[in-house]
């Protein structure tokens, strides 16, 4: 132990350690513009299954999995090129956050879309896609900041 | 194993961000290290160096297409030193009651 550092350096230290680890948690945050993007993109291929013809389910396929891989890569390459973060600053809590909005959005989008369809309504899996997507774009950034306050609670020199 | 101990070599101003940085990475790309710390090529590499002889960091050079790309990652030694460091920090910051604002 060193006795010759004084409190102050010590504290001034931890709050370096800590800066310093927020700025590589800070790359791994996913943008808002991100989550309606996918929101926007998941209504197109929607709207290319309640078309019912090859064509336009092809075309929409393609143009969600290309969007997805231009977005995600886009979003993260940050993350990718500079700093990929550590193991285990996502915890329990997180990953339950993360699997919570996936089986929220999933479900209220199919249950929706099931539901309209029921009833007749006309495109009903874009109508409920448009739900889920207003869904993504409003709660994949609550998601981002329940992530990233997690990933800040874990890192080394966080008060416990 | 004790799981307090201040460490000079990671304690260093500079180290102490280098370590930092790593310690919330897999892998860190030296640019990124560099850019974040304010340093020189030659001064990342020199601290890099000190704390690759110590065992603390392992260094990867590899190619991106035709670019040259160098990252660095704490190694399993690293990271418990630098566990062992803040602990000891943190000790020093609880024994004299001065409150630390979380950021």
């Amino acid at each position: 132990m060193n006795e010759h550092l004084r409190p102050e350096e010590a504290a001034q230290a931890l709050t370096e350690i800590r800066q310093r680890q927020q700025q590589v948690i800070d790359l791994a945050v996913l943008p808002t513009w991100y989550w309606w993007a996918i929101g926007a993109l998941t209504v197109i291929l929607a709207a290319g299954v309640d078309t019912n013809t090859p064509a336009a389910i092809g075309t929409t396929v393609a143009v969600f999995v290309l969007g997805i891989l231009a977005a995600t890569g886009w979003a993260l390459a940050g993350t990718l090129r500079h700093a990929q973060l550590r193991d285990g600053l996502v915890d329990r809590r997180g990953v339950a956050a993360i699997l919570g909005f996936v089986a929220l959005t999933v479900g209220i989008t199919l249950g929706l879309a099931f539901a309209l369809r029921a009833t007749s309504v006309s495109y009903p899996a874009t109508l409920a896609a448009v739900v889920g997507g207003l869904g993504m774009g409003i709660g994949g950034p609550i998601l981002m900041r329940r992530l990233h306050r997690i990933m800040l609670a874990n890192r080394a020199g966080s008060p416990r | 194993m004790s799981t307090v101990r201040f460490d000079d070599l990671i304690h260093a101003p500079t180290r102490l961000g280098i370590v930092s940085l790593l310690a919330a990475s897999q892998w860190a790309d030296f640019k990124f290290i560099r850019d974040s710390l304010g340093l020189s090529d030659s001064a990342l590499s020199k601290q890099l160096t000190i704390l690759e002889e110590a065992g603390y960091v392992q260094i990867r050079k590899g190619f991106v297409g035709k670019r040259p790309r160098t990252s660095a990652r704490l190694t399993p030694a690293g990271h418990a030193a630098f566990e062992r460091h803040v602990a000891a920090l943190q000790e020093i910051v609880s024994r004299s009651g001065v409150t630390i604002l979380p950021h």
